[in-house]
């Protein structure tokens, strides 16, 4: 059984007398353990796509399941990372992470000492007591990441969670993202307008046209995990990021 | 274009020198002591080459004469004008937060109420007072009254401002964790407000002796206001003087224990950090 199945899912937003149609339809499928991508240019829907997976938004048509229940709220047992860090000023690093453990919902699903091993994991241990204003960019979605799998979540949601940073900055949490989701065997569902990131870390490509998203192509990305940042240079990676690219200048969103 | 030009932080003016320009420690006191010291020395020299009588203008040596011979009168009587601008302001305080957080959570209250307050914080209150003591009487009761009045705008109005400002993607991101409206209000929404709401209340807390004392003009016989009443209807302007110079050092005693206990509960804002080295 998929841990994620769409069907015909769409979405439209009235916007004063009329009706935009943001996405869809779009239909797939992500299987237990898989790591999914999709790319597609601003605007595309796809952040709208990971809510409505989410549970925090209603598709105005289609279905969602997970685990074979169809989707109604708020999903239990999703992490989610956002582009913004979201850490409270008010709380410590380790507090933040513990946050989630609070709602009663996920109650007595987290100890501090799952909370430090997460920051250690992510290579943000040190900064466990610290407060979040005295991190920089990186290190404080380092300590969302953690935050995002405090809870055990069979699935890990990513919208645009490196957006924010700079290339290097960007390559380092790439790394680290990789490693925890190798140790933490979660689902992830990753949504990015880099190609280059959504081929590097998933075991599958979706491209998405722009407005109203829609699904252009599947791509299998056949290297094996762990991967290097090296294999970026492969030549297979290459053809793969090109495939990606011709999809976006044939629709017109890159242009020569 | 320069970079100043272009940044709305630089372009917002330098509230404070920036550090590395900034004169010595010293001088960020010797400077303000001076300048208060001429302006005393001043207004003593005016008094005397004028030969001002004291019930028009008091010299400040005088002033401070008054303070030392009236200490006793003029503690005990702070202590009643002090005890109704703290009942006031504490009534104030709760009033202000509940009617605040009852106003974001319903937007029928929020419309209800809405006209109220305008219209109580656009009514002249000093007018008013009299009316007062005809409802209420005259005493402490009035004089309450009058500092509630006088003092929950500001909380009400800074504590819904607090309310409604949380980030709305925390929300969001609180409720994809599964958090209820409680959990919520308790976890994000309260200490998202709290920088707000002790904005009121430093503002309100500085009013409420203002309010007492204009209580006391008109509906009490104790306190600094009636003391100043009284000094001023029998031309001893001497002692209204020295019955202002303990209110003002009472108010700006109050704004800094208030500012106290914001940096104790809120030191994670960025305006308690003090570590700006932003170079303002």
């Amino acid at each position: 059984m998929s841990a994620i199945r769409l069907d015909n899912v769409e979405k439209t937003f009235s916007v004063g007398d009329g009706e935009l149609h943001a996405l869809g339809p779009v239909s797939f499928s992500i299987e237990p353990g898989e790591r999914l991508a999709i790319v597609g240019p601003s605007g595309c829907g796809k952040s709208t796509l990971l809510r409505i997976i989410a549970g925090l938004e209603e598709a105005s048509a289609g279905t969602v399941t997970v685990d074979g229940r169809a989707v109604t709220g708020p999903l239990a047992g999703a992490g989610i990372v956002f582009q913004r860090d979201l850490l409270l000023d008010w709380r410590s690093i380790i507090d933040n992470v513990m946050l989630p453990t609070e709602f009663r919902r996920n109650a007595g699903s987290g100890s501090r000492t799952r909370a430090r091993a997460l920051l250690d994991e992510l290579g943000v241990g040190e900064f466990a007591e610290r407060s979040p204003w005295e991190l920089s960019g990186g290190m404080r979605q380092r300590v969302a990441i953690a935050r995002a799998l405090m809870c055990r979540p069979a699935m890990l949601l990513l919208d645009e969670p490196f957006s924010a940073l700079d290339a290097l900055t960007r390559d380092q949490m790439n790394v680290v993202l990789q490693r925890v989701q190798t140790a933490e065997k979660v689902t992830t569902l990753l949504i990015t307008h880099s190609i280059q990131e959504a081929v590097f870390l998933s075991d599958r490509v979706l491209v998405m046209s722009s407005r109203p998203g829609r699904i252009l192509d599947e791509i299998e990305v056949p290297f094996p995990q762990p991967r290097r940042l090296a294999v970026r240079e492969d030549p297979a990676f290459a053809e793969i990021a090109r495939r990606i690219r011709l999809h976006f200048e044939r629709t017109g969103v890159l242009v020569e | 274009m320069s970079v100043e030009a272009s940044d709305p932080t630089v372009r917002g003016g330098a509230w404070r020198t920036p550090r590395v320009a900034a004169p010595s420690r010293a001088a960020a006191w010797l400077l303000p002591a001076a300048s208060a010291l001429i302006g005393l020395a001043l207004w003593e020299a005016a008094v005397a080459y004028f030969g001002l009588p004291a019930y028009l203008l008091p010299a400040p040596s005088a002033v401070v004469q008054a303070i030392f011979t009236y200490r006793s009168v003029l503690i005990s009587q702070l202590a009643f004008t002090a005890f109704a601008a703290a009942a006031g302001f504490a009534i104030a305080l709760v009033l202000g937060i509940v009617f605040g957080a009852a106003i974001t959570a319903s937007r029928t209250v929020d419309r209800m109420l809405y006209p109220w307050l305008v219209i109580s914080h656009a009514i002249p209150k000093v007018v008013v007072a009299p009316l007062f003591i005809v409802w209420i009487g005259f005493g402490l009761k009035s004089e309450i009254l009058f500092v509630v009045v006088f003092t929950f705008f500001p909380i009400i109005v800074n504590t819904v401002t607090g309310l409604k400002s949380a980030d709305p993607d925390l929300l969001q991101l609180a409720r994809s964790m599964g958090a209820t409206r409680w959990e919520a209000l308790t976890k994000i929404r309260i200490p998202t407000a709290l920088p707000s709401i002790f904005a009121g209340i430093k503002i309100s807390a500085t009013l409420a002796p203002v309010g007492a004392v204009i209580g006391e003009f008109v509906a009490s016989n104790n306190g600094l206001g009636h003391v100043l009443i009284q000094a001023v209807g029998s031309l001893e302007t001497t002692l209204a003087f020295a019955a202002v110079f303990v209110i003002s050092v009472f108010g700006i005693a109050i704004w800094y224990a208030a500012e106290w206990v914001e940096r104790a509960s809120i030191p994670w804002h960025a305006s308690q950090r003090g570590g700006s080295n932003t170079g303002f």
